[in-house]
C-alpha cells in the first residue's frame, strides 16, 4: 500500500479537538487539510498529569522534528514550551484562532516540510529507476502526498 | 456518553510505522462515529514512536516484549491512566480505542511471532495475528486495574482479514451503545 502520510503534524490545545458549541472545531480543519494532530492535555487535568502527558508529547515531537516534519501550535497550553525545551526542541509557530477560516488559512500558508520534499526525490528517484517516464511519475506522487 | 481515550495514530496517522499510514493525518471514519455519538476525543500517546522512533520495522508483540520497552510503556500508561482517573472522578465512562492486530495497542487483536527476528523478510499477510493485547494496553489495562477503574474496549481493524469500514463503524457503535465489547 501507498503511505499517505502528510508529514504535518499540529499540537493542539484540547478546546479545538472538544469544541464548546459555537467554537470553532480544529479538528475538523485539521482533518479536511490533512495534517495529523497531537492533543495536549486538557486545561482541567491535575498539574503532575499534564506535566507527565506534556513530556510524552515533547519526546514524540522530538523524533517527527528529526525527521523533517513541519510542526505548528493551535491554541495553547501552560506547560509546553518547559516540555519542548526538556527534548530539545523550540516551539513552533503557533496561532490561537478564533474562526475556522483563520485556521485554515494559517495551515495554507506554511512551507512544504522537508521530510515531504526529501520523499518527493526519493520517489523521483524510484520512477526514474523503474519506469519510463520517470518524472512525470515523481510529479504525479508528490501531487498525491500533498 | 463518556470519554474515548484514542490510539495515537487515530489522530495523526504520520506516527505510523513506514507504508502504515492510510490517510494524511486524522482518521475520519473512527474520530466520525465517536464525535457522531457525543463522545470526547482523548489522545493517547504512540508507544513506539518515541521508542523505537519514525524508521522502525514492522514487527510483532514478542519483538517490543523487552523489560525496557515495558518501561516506556509503564510510564506512558501512568500518564494516560492519571487522566483516565481524573475523568471517572467526573463520572464520566471511559473506552479504549486501539488498533486491533497491534504489538502495542491491539485491545482484543495482537500480533505474535516467536521465530521472528533477524534480517527483516517475510511474507506478506496476517499469520501473525492473535487474540490479546497489545504491550501498551497491557500495561495501561494493569495499571487501571490497581486503581480499580473498569473500561470498554474497541479497535479500529484495517490490519484485520475482511475489514470494511462499515464493520467497524458498526463494531465501535455497539461499544459506545451498548458496551458489548
Amino acid at each position: 500500500m501507498r503511505d499517505e502520510r502528510s508529514y504535518r503534524v499540529a499540537l493542539v490545545a484540547d478546546r479545538y479537538v472538544n469544541p464548546a458549541p459555537g467554537q470553532p472545531d480544529g479538528l475538523a480543519v485539521l482533518a479536511a487539510a490533512g495534517w495529523g494532530v497531537m492533543q495536549l492535555p486538557d486545561d482541567g487535568y491535575p498539574a503532575e498529569v499534564a506535566r507527565q502527558l506534556l513530556a510524552g508529547i515533547a519526546d514524540q515531537v522530538e523524533e517527527f522534528s528529526r525527521h523533517g516534519y513541519t510542526f505548528v501550535v493551535v491554541g495553547q497550553r501552560d506547560g509546553l514550551a518547559e516540555a519542548l525545551a526538556g527534548a530539545g526542541v523550540a516551539v513552533p509557530e503557533g496561532i490561537v484562532p478564533a474562526t475556522a477560516a483563520e485556521l485554515g488559512e494559517f495551515l495554507e500558508a506554511q512551507p512544504v516540510p522537508p521530510a515531504l520534499a526529501a520523499a518527493g526525490e526519493a520517489g523521483q528517484r524510484d520512477s526514474g529507476a523503474s519506469r519510463v517516464g520517470g518524472a512525470d511519475g515523481a510529479q504525479e506522487t508528490t501531487a498525491a502526498r500533498e | 456518553m463518556g470519554v474515548a481515550f484514542v490510539a495515537h495514530c487515530l489522530l495523526n496517522q504520520n506516527s505510523k510505522v513506514g507504508d502504515g499510514a492510510h490517510c494524511a493525518g486524522v482518521y475520519s471514519p473512527v474520530v466520525d462515529v465517536l464525535r457522531e455519538k457525543g463522545w470526547r476525543i482523548e489522545q493517547m500517546p504512540c508507544p513506539e514512536l518515541a521508542f523505537a522512533g519514525l524508521n522502525r520495522f514492522w514487527a510483532v508483540r514478542e519483538q517490543y516484549d523487552t523489560a525496557a520497552f515495558r518501561r516506556h510503556c509503564h510510564k506512558l500508561a501512568i500518564a494516560v491512566a492519571g487522566a483516565i482517573a481524573a475523568r471517572v472522578e467526573q463520572g464520566e465512562e471511559i473506552v479504549l480505542v486501539g488498533v486491533e492486530g497491534s504489538p502495542s495497542m491491539g485491545v482484543t487483536i495482537t500480533s505474535s511471532d516467536p521465530e521472528r527476528g533477524g534480517r527483516p523478510a517475510w511474507p506478506d499477510g496476517s499469520p501473525e495475528l492473535t487474540g490479546g493485547e497489545g504491550i501498551f494496553v497491557e500495561e495501561l489495562h494493569n495499571e487501571l486495574a490497581r486503581r480499580g477503574i473498569t473500561f470498554r474496549v474497541a479497535g479500529e481493524r484495517h490490519a484485520i482479514p475482511g475489514f470494511t469500514e462499515a464493520d467497524q463503524r458498526a463494531r465501535l457503535e455497539s461499544v459506545l451503545e451498548r458496551g458489548d465489547a
